[in-house]
């Protein structure tokens, strides 16, 4: 589904990606920790090509998106993402959220999209605040209209990138119920997070990331029991 | 000091005309130079640095030199050398709009910038064009924040058209020196011009706090 070779990334003369190799299989949830700084989230952002790729390659679905004759708007659509900051669109309505890239960009009517969006504010627990405005949510409830967005196009895969960490502690629990419920549906998702509780629970494999590698990966039960790598063993003795 | 109201009352068919020509500068360079602006702001926003310079030195040479001079400029020298004759009118129109569009593209494109990076990205992860990303994303949300220093810039413009004066085009300023030198008074003629553009640019005022209001319970 998703396939890393040799991919590296520099912003001017820093390199926070120095050489990523990864596979990430279809209905895979591929969960990526490590300490800040260590280049995972901007792994994760040259999964969609939100960041330039200096070197190497990034296939999704077989398509190679660092070749300048893909259309990556058409790869978007495909990858949908969720950030720390939610992004939702503060002049439009939580419905109007939902529904602006399947009319827009999928081509949807009006009617359809709605249809779907009423659907998915249903799924994540918000029916009741379609007309409501991103600035009346609580954090949790932002996020979960941003996971809604980002379903109304009805990726293929979904990334996230610390979607809890601007939370507050009691808001994070609804969001990752959310993520849980997408992860059994049999989404594939590749997720940046500081929730080891989660990654242990929801992930099938993890990823520990630091200093621009990928230093070791692995089921959570083996990855976090049993860790192999120092650095390893170095992390999570401070975080869990 | 004796300050004459009648000589106000027979001058005032003079002062209403220098109006009207003051209001018609005032709309078409406003027009004029926001249509200019758009276009300056959106070359100085270009990823490449060979388009962008001159944008940039065009903003930098506007705002960096008296309008005074840029009037003087275009009536004595550009117009001329492209029609054959000056137009006083004109003169001031064009000077006006192609200043006014150095500020107004800077609003503009801080108006853009202003708004979070992440309205960008989270559009485009979509699966959006740069284009649709800005029509429904970006910039409904920076023209908002857009409208009050473009109101600004709007009262600064009606009342650097009375620098028309300096080239003789018949506006408002122009008609109250014209009274000085006429009756050798300086109260009256002056008193009323400052009078009439300060409810000019009242109205201007009243009309673009309405349109703010309107936009922001949108």
């Amino acid at each position: 589904m998703i396939k890393v070779t040799n991919l590296k990334k520099s912003f001017g003369d820093n390199e926070v990606l120095k050489e990523i190799n990864v596979d990430v299989r279809s209905q895979e949830v591929v969960v990526v920790i490590g300490p800040s700084g260590s280049g995972k989230s901007t792994f994760l952002r040259c999964l969609n090509l939100l960041e330039t790729i200096t070197d190497g390659h990034v296939y999704i679905e077989g398509t190679d998106i660092t070749d300048p004759k893909v259309n990556i708007n058409d790869i978007r659509t495909e990858v949908g993402m969720v950030f720390q900051q939610f992004n939702l669109f503060p002049h439009k309505s939580v419905m109007e959220n939902i529904m602006m890239a399947p009319i827009h960009v999928r081509k949807w009517d009006k009617d359809r999209a709605r249809q779907k969006g009423l659907d998915l504010l249903k799924k994540v627990g918000l029916a009741d605040k379609a007309d409501a405005y991103p600035d009346s949510l609580s954090g949790g409830q932002k996020q979960r209209v941003a996971i809604a967005r980002a379903l109304a196009m009805e990726p293929k895969i979904m990334l996230f990138d610390e979607p809890t960490s601007a939370l507050d502690p009691e808001m994070v629990g609804e969001v990752l119920e959310v993520m849980k419920q997408l992860a059994k549906e049999g989404m594939t998702m590749v997720i940046v997070t500081h929730e080891m509780g989660f990654a242990r629970e929801v992930g099938d494999r993890v990823l520990f990331m630091d200093g621009g590698y990928i230093v070791e990966e692995n089921t959570p039960s083996e990855l976090f029991d049993n860790p192999k790598h120092e650095r390893t063993k170095a992390f999570l003795s401070k975080v869990l | 000091m004796d300050f004459s109201f009648e000589l106000i009352k027979s001058y005032m068919p003079y002062f209403l005309r220098g109006t009207l020509v003051t209001i018609e500068i005032s709309i078409i360079s406003i027009i004029v130079g926001t249509i200019i602006g758009l276009f300056i702001s959106i070359g100085k926003m270009a990823k490449n640095r060979v388009i962008r310079t001159p944008f940039i030195w065009y903003i930098n040479f506007f705002r960096g030199t008296p309008l005074v001079v840029q009037i003087l400029l275009v009536h004595f020298a550009v117009i001329p050398t492209i029609t054959g004759k000056t137009n006083a009118f004109l003169a001031i129109i064009t000077a006006l709009s192609i200043n006014a569009a150095a500020y107004i593209s800077e609003i503009f494109r801080a108006g853009i910038q202003s708004i979070d990076r992440g309205q960008m990205e989270a559009a485009r992860s979509l699966g959006m064009t740069h284009g649709q990303a800005m029509k429904l994303v970006i910039l409904p949300q920076a023209v908002k924040r857009m409208i009050p220093p473009l109101g600004n810039e709007f009262v600064v413009l009606v009342k650097d058209s009375s620098l028309g004066a300096f080239i003789a085009a018949p506006e408002l300023m122009y008609w109250g020196k014209a009274m000085q030198g006429e009756y050798y008074r300086a109260w009256e003629p002056y008193l009323t011009v400052a009078l009439i553009y300060f409810i000019l640019t009242l109205t201007l005022t009243y009309i673009l706090n309405f349109i703010e209001r309107k936009v922001s319970t949108e």
